[in-house]
């Protein structure tokens, strides 16, 4: 019963969207208009809580459920898996697609109906590609016969709860960006676009998409960090980069948007923008999911259903850019700025967002193209993008520091210096005192210091100003990437690492640490066994401070072993242990590792989060005073 | 010149989109490595043979005729799945198989071998996994297809299937 | 408590037999004494791609196959192998597939610059606003 229904408000979200695309395409009957955008999203959330419930009560007859879950299951872990594979994810993408669907429509007015409805056209058509791809290739409500009696079991390393929540945040940043597009395309075929603030609308919806990006970005790292076992937690992997990159975009999209709404200037530049942020997100949905290159994190999928995502890029961005090409002109002025201002500084930050963003899609897709023209393979990993992104995003933090606090229209370049002194002094002074007290080894990390306090000193600057100008979003957001920059460098320069082999009662220093290895047990989970250790960590002066229990697990179901690590936690430095094999005559291999300032990363980005959250709902208070 | 700049986008575009297509279109493996060592003499080694009590030197083998190289191991299920082609190169095409046996136990190699059938005329033992290093080995079974001159000709990398299987077979008669 | 010492050696011994097929990246046994060698092999290690995982450096990886290339590679610098040989070495029999650091060849002579010529075309573009926004 359940696959039928569900299969049948997948078709009838289908009609819904179809009906939207003809009633937005002939500007008639808007009353139906209403009942289109409701029930588009109210089907489309049945058959996403329609899988959930197959989920929630193991129906192994649908295929979807059988792939991916199995009965031993915990409950938690049932419904995320709705989302952890490709035709749930599919679902997901719906989903999100009509409630931005919906958020759009509540915009309509007296005033802007034409332009709102030329938006809900696209939007519909967008969602009509993606409905029509989940209906034709990626049906997670199939059925297969018999129904077995258990399932498949899923992947025990993706059951955390960071990876759990990551989807459906990630989501709503890439779908966000679905809007900034239509917006976009109706802009560029509307007629009277003087008369339509299409950039005050369109605000909020980057604001929300880049916010949620932001954290969905950040919780899949931190899922990385705490589950791999070797504390890392960005890898330039494809489909990260397929995420950084619609952030990049949208970073500077947010920017510019400010100087569109200040000065009317940089019109045809934002349209092209959004335009490339969901052009970005629907590339990054196709690498991901066509086959073409292998990641961690790639669904194993089928060229065919490749082929298909290609094509319906290729009308997407075919059609999207063609049209920027004929009317964009209309978009233009030559409103000069001068780079020692606000709009100058934003100008620039646009520009280093958008080399950082070419750089990393230039790096991703490398191996693909001189595969394709040479058949040789060659690899493009962490050591390119380290060393081409990081130096071109040094300059662009360091301006990032002043821009806020320049004024709009040409800035006498004396009075910058007077702004910036006291906290050029304040930098220079922690760095001296970090440099003192805690000895870096490398470069980058005396570089990665500076800019931390840098960007943290100018925010906080503003912040004691109390100046009513500044919007306070922005101040806390930058703050979060002053906290980030600082968690980055702290981790990365001065982490220690020590590899030995342990018997019990043996005991190792790392930093002011003594960690004694008091006893191995044999422990039981819900679907797994494990062995686990026992660890006691004492400071210099002999003082209990935890215990670590790094775990090696065993699912019986899936046949999969992991290793959990320990990870004790504080604002200073994590703590981080990992048990390898071994046995108790020889001993066990233990790697712990001593990485400072990690908390900082994630502290950073939920500040970040934050200040996105409130730049969102003050863009939502201007748009209530504009509809009236 | 604003006109121009503004197609840029556009044409870069569709580049990209073309390049996918293409890679889709034909049938590759993306986590598959083409061997650097086509066309390049195979390589030396010595090491100990598995029944044979003299030591197996690789040169006083590769140079006199067409070989195949199989590198194997009784742990390794695919390397199970295609011995049916192995013996079949062995038996029907007549083609002198070397076995390098891959990090193995060679007592229970001889067992798997017994039971299974042996197509191999030698099988040095590389048990440390270096000789499988100096031929680019990443992932067992790989088999290597060499010419009477001593040269690779041919690598393919996982079980035989029926498909490789002839390909191999029309590439023997091809090469002699 | 026999029991217990029962199930810990079973427990142990499967776990050892199932995990002496993994790793668990660098291993202790593997480290060489000398200091700045060690640090040569790691920093080596990080640029060699392990193939038979998805994305990820021998250094980093639980393979078989990046174990035994980790341990190639500290016997190399044994044996007084400069850096650079040992690079030559592996991509002699990889290719240059197993560089996680694409080398400057003519292949990926655009890969390496364009991301400055990117810079250098925005940097202009910022200076040609400058100057026209003084007129």
């Amino acid at each position: 019963m359940t696959p039928l229904l569900g299969s049948f408000t997948i078709w009838l979200s289908l009609f819904f969207c179809i009906f939207q695309f003809i009633i937005t395409l002939k500007n008639k009957n808007i009353k139906y208009l209403h009942l289109c955008v409701n029930g588009l999203l109210i089907s489309s959330l049945i058959s996403f809580l329609l899988l959930m419930y197959s989920f929630i009560i193991s129906d192994f007859s649908i295929l979807n459920v059988f792939q991916n879950s199995h009965t031993t299951k915990p409950l938690f872990y049932k419904i995320t898996a709705v989302w952890g594979n490709h035709e749930g994810s599919m679902l997901l993408w719906i989903l999100v697609l009509t409630l931005f669907n919906f958020f759009i429509f509540k915009l309509i007015d007296n005033k802007n109906s034409s332009f709102i409805l030329k938006t809900l056209l696209i939007q519909s058509s967008i969602t009509i590609g993606f409905i029509l791809f989940t209906i034709f290739t990626s049906n997670p409500f199939q059925k297969i016969f018999p129904t077995p009696e258990n399932g498949l079991g899923f992947n025990p390393i993706l059951q955390d709860p960071a990876l759990a929540i990551h989807p459906p945040l990630l989501y709503i940043g890439y779908v966000g960006f679905s809007a900034a597009f239509s917006m976009s395309v109706a802009t560029l075929t509307f007629k009277n676009h003087q008369n339509i603030l299409w950039y005050s609308y369109m605000k909020p919806f980057v604001m929300a998409a880049w916010t949620f990006l932001t954290i969905g970005i950040a919780l899949g790292s931190i899922w990385a960090y705490y589950e791999l076992g070797w504390g890392g937690w960005w890898f330039w992997d494809p489909v990260e980069n397929a995420s950084f990159m619609p952030w990049l975009i949208g970073t500077a999209l947010l920017h510019s948007l400010v100087i569109v709404e200040k000065r009317k200037s940089l019109q045809a530049w934002v349209l092209l923008l959004s335009i490339l942020a969901f052009l970005l997100s629907v590339i990054g949905t196709f690498l991901v999911r066509s086959g073409i290159l292998t990641s961690v994190h790639t669904f194993a999928l089928d060229p065919s259903r490749g082929i298909y995502i290609l094509a319906f890029t290729a009308l997407l961005g075919g059609y999207s850019l063609i049209l920027y090409g004929i009317n964009s002109k209309k978009f233009f002025n030559n409103n000069y700025f001068n780079s020692f201002s606000r709009e100058g500084s934003i100008l620039i930050n646009n520009i280093f967002m958008v080399v950082v963003c070419a750089t990393v899609f230039l790096g991703t897709i490398y191996p693909l193209i001189i595969e394709a023209l040479t058949s040789n393979k060659i690899s493009v990993g962490e050591p390119y993008f380290n060393s081409t992104v990081i130096p071109i995003m040094i300059p662009a933090i360091l301006i990032m520091g002043i821009a806020p606090l320049l004024n709009w229209g040409k800035e006498d370049k004396l009075k910058i210096f007077k702004k910036i002194a006291p906290t050029f002094l304040s930098t220079i002074g922690m760095t001296i005192f970090i440099l003192i007290a805690y000895k870096p080894n490398s470069v980058l990390g005396v570089v990665g210091i500076i800019l931390a306090f840098w960007i943290i000193s100018n925010n906080l600057l503003i912040l004691i100003k109390k100046n009513k100008n500044y919007s306070k979003g922005m101040i806390i957001a930058h703050l979060g990437i002053g906290l980030l920059i600082l968690g980055i460098t702290g981790s990365s320069t001065w982490q220690e690492e020590k590899i030995l082999k342990m018997n019990i009662n043996n005991q190792v220093q790392i930093k002011k640490y003594n960690i004694i290895f008091e006893k191995i047990n044999e422990i039981k989970g819900s679907n797994y066994v494990a062995l686990q250790g026992k660890f006691l960590v004492y400071d210099n002066n002999k003082k209990f401070i935890t215990e670590l229990r790094p775990e090696n697990r065993f699912y019986p179901i899936t046949n999969i072993f992991t290793t959990e690590a320990s990870i004790n936690t504080n604002l200073f430095r994590d703590l981080y242990m990992v048990l390898g094999e071994g046995n108790s005559e020889k001993g066990w291999v233990v790697k712990i590792y001593y990485n400072p300032l990690v908390m900082w990363i994630w502290l950073g980005a939920l500040i970040i989060f934050l200040g996105g959250l409130i730049s969102l709902s003050n863009n939502l208070k201007k748009l209530q005073v504009l509809s009236k | 010149m604003k006109n121009r700049l503004i197609i840029i986008p556009l044409i870069f575009f569709l580049l990209i989109i073309l390049t996918f297509f293409y890679l889709l279109i034909i049938e590759r493996n993306p986590s598959e490595i083409p061997s650097n060592l086509i066309n390049k003499e195979a390589p030396y080694f010595k090491a100990e043979s598995l029944f044979k009590d003299k030591e197996f030197i690789s040169s006083e083998h590769f140079g006199n005729e067409m070989i195949l190289v199989n590198f194997f191991a009784t742990w390794c299920k695919p390397c199970l799945d295609e011995h049916e082609f192995i013996k079949g190169f062995s038996n029907k095409k007549k083609i002198k198989i070397i076995g390098i046996n891959y990090k193995d136990n060679p007592k229970k190699t001889i067992k798997w071998l017994k039971k299974l059938g042996n197509p191999y005329s030698n099988i040095p033992l590389d048990k440390n996994g270096r000789i499988a290093i100096e031929w680019g080995v990443y992932g067992i079974p790989e088999t290597y297809l060499i010419n009477s001159k001593g040269f690779i000709k041919y690598r393919h990398v996982g079980p035989i299937t029926k498909k490789i299987y002839k390909k191999i077979n029309l590439l023997i008669d091809e090469i002699k | 408590m026999i029991k217990n010492k029962i199930i810990i050696i079973v427990f142990s011994l499967f776990f050892t037999y199932f995990f002496s097929y993994y790793s668990y990246s660098v291993e202790p046994d593997e480290i060489l004494n000398n200091k700045e060698q060690e640090t040569r092999a790691r920093n080596i290690s990080k640029n060699i791609r392990c193939l038979v995982c998805q994305n990820q450096s021998i250094d980093e990886s639980n393979a078989p196959l990046a174990k035994d290339l980790r341990i190639l590679i500290r016997d190399k610098i044994k044996s007084g192998k400069k850096d650079e040989e040992i690079y030559n070495f592996l991509r002699d029999r990889y290719g240059d597939f197993i560089f996680l650091k694409p080398t400057l060849s003519q292949n990926t002579f655009l890969l390496w610059f364009l991301p400055f010529i990117f810079l250098a075309i925005g940097l202009i573009i910022i200076f040609f606003n400058n100057k026209k926004s003084k007129n």
